[in-house]
């Protein structure tokens, strides 16, 4: 039989039973389209999260933390220390400014205390900055929505991210430049501890960022100069140090980052963006890795449910196969015959899943971007007003449709081995 | 003439179960070319066993059977697949693939023979004008009757020229006026176009409408008779 006849006798085949056909191919279209949602959606996701990392976490800067050893980096804004007692202090960024290929440094302290707005108490981050540093650091987000940002700031002014004066990010406004600001602190050395509450004016609010950089500028702080800082929670340590480098050459970070560390005899951790960008990859590649297993797994499932089917069909199908053998049919050709259909059970399975899968994913992404409509300004919250692109790369379109022909190729080999094997004597006279 | 069939004391043992059955049990049979042979016996004698040898769809067990001069009990799967093409098989049961109509079911015949698709269709309407089905070739075995069904599966048979025509009980299924229109579709077959034909039936009355009969008893030939 030609390839042709062979494929349009298994499509005859697959035509007569149509509704069997059909479940048959949804099992594999559950799988593919659960396989393709999940990787297009976390594929978009990790894009998502780095291109905010990227804008919140220039590609040219470093951060030192205290505190030395593998992974210290991750507790980067808690303020943690290294078990020596080593901690850093704004004046270090002298230090570290004489390293070569620092272009310059700045020191951040922040704490998390109650701010009160327009009446609404809430908790959030106080960070402590050089203004003019840190707008030429991160020159894209830390820059004004309304009002201006000082570069030789008043003690009794502060810069407020978007979410302090906008919480919902729906325009309504809590309070507006000139508008006062409550920090509320602890005096903690006090018996028993008292509150103080320092009066502030808000001299600019900055436009929406949607990010969340690790060091770098975000919607729910409010920003006062270093230098109040220090005055306000009685220190001079700091919370880490952003260093801007002159190039974002790979070399260069990896020797700058060493030479910080050598100079601070390995009690700070350096982390760059390209590091945490590395770890962000590889903790996706492990979800994707789990979330493509899970989904496989339903696509077992519908292999098995093709094997089933393809028994049934073959017994019922016994007398054909043992007229097409009377008919001088070689046995290699049945067993075409029963892989084709399989084939194109999988291809339009795969075909069908592909496309459901990203509709799916695109349906996901919507409801996560309306997170805010559907659950209310926490959801918004905790998402961060988070886009997220499903992203359908070629390599799982085509792996998908692949993988979805060789599950059902795979498991119809049995059931296409007996039929080729079956004796045309048997066949014909089966009942 | 030449000798098409020729059967040497054989041989076929099968098991029923877990029962052997000696279906022949030395068997000896001559066909020329051009003849018209009729098996007759009772259920049970091995006459069909005869014809699913002769149609290569079974091997002997024991003897020689030798099909245009080549000993089948020496061919492998894939030459005794290819020894089926050249045999025509008319079954009592039609055995016609339900979801294709009459000319694609001659057809599909053809394809496994590899013919050429404008071959095949000029070749299925020729041979459905000869068994008087011209009109009637785009319905399904469903729409037609018996006889009818009958009709194409000897035009199917005789698809891909083949060098004799195997029938078993080709009209055991169907009426006895069908039969007989039957039968001189088959004569007509033979003395006109020359085609080799073998049946099996325990139809006596039918058996002498051939040229010769040989009768089958327990898996012997027991009687040899020319009409």
């Amino acid at each position: 039989m030609k390839a042709r006849d062979t494929l349009s006798y298994s499509f005859s085949a697959i035509k007569l039973r149509k509704l069997r056909a059909a479940l048959t191919t949804l099992g594999v279209v559950i799988g593919i389209a659960a396989i393709v949602a999940l990787l297009s959606i976390s594929q978009g996701l990790q894009n998502t999260i780095t291109v905010q990392l990227q804008r919140g976490f220039a590609t040219d800067t470093l951060i030192v933390t205290a505190g030395g050893g593998v992974g210290g980096g991750f507790g980067v804004g808690l303020g943690g220390g290294g078990d020596s007692g080593f901690t850093l202090l704004v004046n270090d960024t002298q230090t570290i400014n004489g390293i070569p290929n620092v272009d310059m440094s700045l020191a951040i302290i922040q704490r998390t205390v109650n701010v009160t707005v327009g009446g609404t108490n809430k908790i959030r981050t106080i960070v402590g900055v050089d203004f003019a540093d840190y707008h030429n650091v991160y020159s894209d987000t830390f820059v004004a929505d309304r009002g201006t940002i000082p570069l030789n700031p008043e003690s009794n002014i502060v810069v407020a991210g978007r979410r302090i004066i906008d919480p919902q990010l729906n325009g309504t406004m809590l309070a507006d430049v000139n508008g006062p600001i409550d920090i509320i602190l602890i005096n903690a050395t006090a018996r028993p501890p008292t509150t103080i509450t320092v009066h502030r004016n808000i001299t600019a609010i900055l436009k929406e960022i949607g990010s969340f950089g690790v060091g770098g500028p975000s919607d729910s702080s409010v920003y006062i100069p270093i230098a109040q800082a220090q005055t306000l929670f009685d220190t001079n340590e700091c919370d880490m140090i952003i260093v801007k480098l002159k190039s974002s050459d790979q070399t260069v970070i990896d020797n700058a980052s060493k030479a910080i560390k050598d100079k601070f005899v390995g009690e700070v951790s350096v982390i760059s963006a390209t590091a945490v960008l590395g770890i962000v990859s590889s903790i996706f590649s492990i979800i994707e890795l789990f979330l493509g297993g899970i989904a496989a797994i339903s696509l077992i499932v519908a292999g098995v449910g093709i094997m089933n089917i393809m028994i049934v069909s073959l017994m019922e199908r016994t007398r054909e196969i043992g007229i097409l053998k009377a008919l001088g049919t070689k046995s290699r050709t049945v067993l075409l015959i029963f892989l084709c259909e399989a084939v194109i059970i999988g291809l339009m399975g795969g075909a069908i899943g592909v496309g459901l899968g990203w509709v799916l994913a695109n349906v996901v992404a919507l409801v996560f971007r309306g997170g805010g409509v559907f659950m209310g300004g926490q959801a918004a919250g905790a998402t961060g007003g988070m886009t997220i692109t499903p992203v359908l790369t070629p390599i799982v379109f085509l792996g998908a449709l692949a993988f979805g022909v060789g599950v059902s190729v795979v498991f119809a080999i049995y059931p296409a081995w007996r039929a080729s094997k079956l004796k045309p004597v048997d066949a014909l006279r089966y009942e | 003439m030449t000798t098409i069939v020729e059967a040497m004391n054989l041989k076929k043992m099968y098991l029923l179960g877990k029962v052997p059955v000696n279906a022949l049990r030395g068997v000896n049979l001559k066909v020329e070319s051009g003849d018209f042979l009729a098996i007759l016996g009772p259920s049970g004698s091995g006459k069909s066993t005869l014809l699913n040898l002769i149609g290569a769809l079974d091997k002997p067990t024991e003897g020689k059977l030798l099909i245009e001069g080549v000993d089948v009990s020496t061919l492998n799967d894939n030459q005794l697949t290819d020894l089926r093409r050249r045999v025509g098989f008319v079954f009592q049961f039609f055995n016609l693939i339900p979801r294709f109509t009459a000319r694609e079911n001659i057809e599909l015949s053809m394809s496994i023979a590899d013919v050429s698709k404008p071959e095949r269709r000029k070749r299925a309407e020729g041979l459905l004008e000869t068994v008087g089905l011209k009109e009637r070739m785009n319905h399904k075995p469903a729409e037609l009757s018996g006889g009818e069904q009958q009709r194409v599966a000897i035009a199917r048979a005789l698809a891909n020229n083949p060098r004799f025509l195997l029938m078993d009980e080709p009209t055991g299924n169907i009426d006895s006026k069908t039969a007989n229109e039957i039968m001189g579709l088959v004569k007509g077959l033979n003395e006109e176009k020359d085609v080799t034909a073998i049946m099996v039936t325990h139809d006596q009355r039918l058996a002498t409408q051939s040229k010769k009969t040989v009768l089958m008893l327990d898996g012997l030939i027991v009687q040899e008779t020319v009409n």
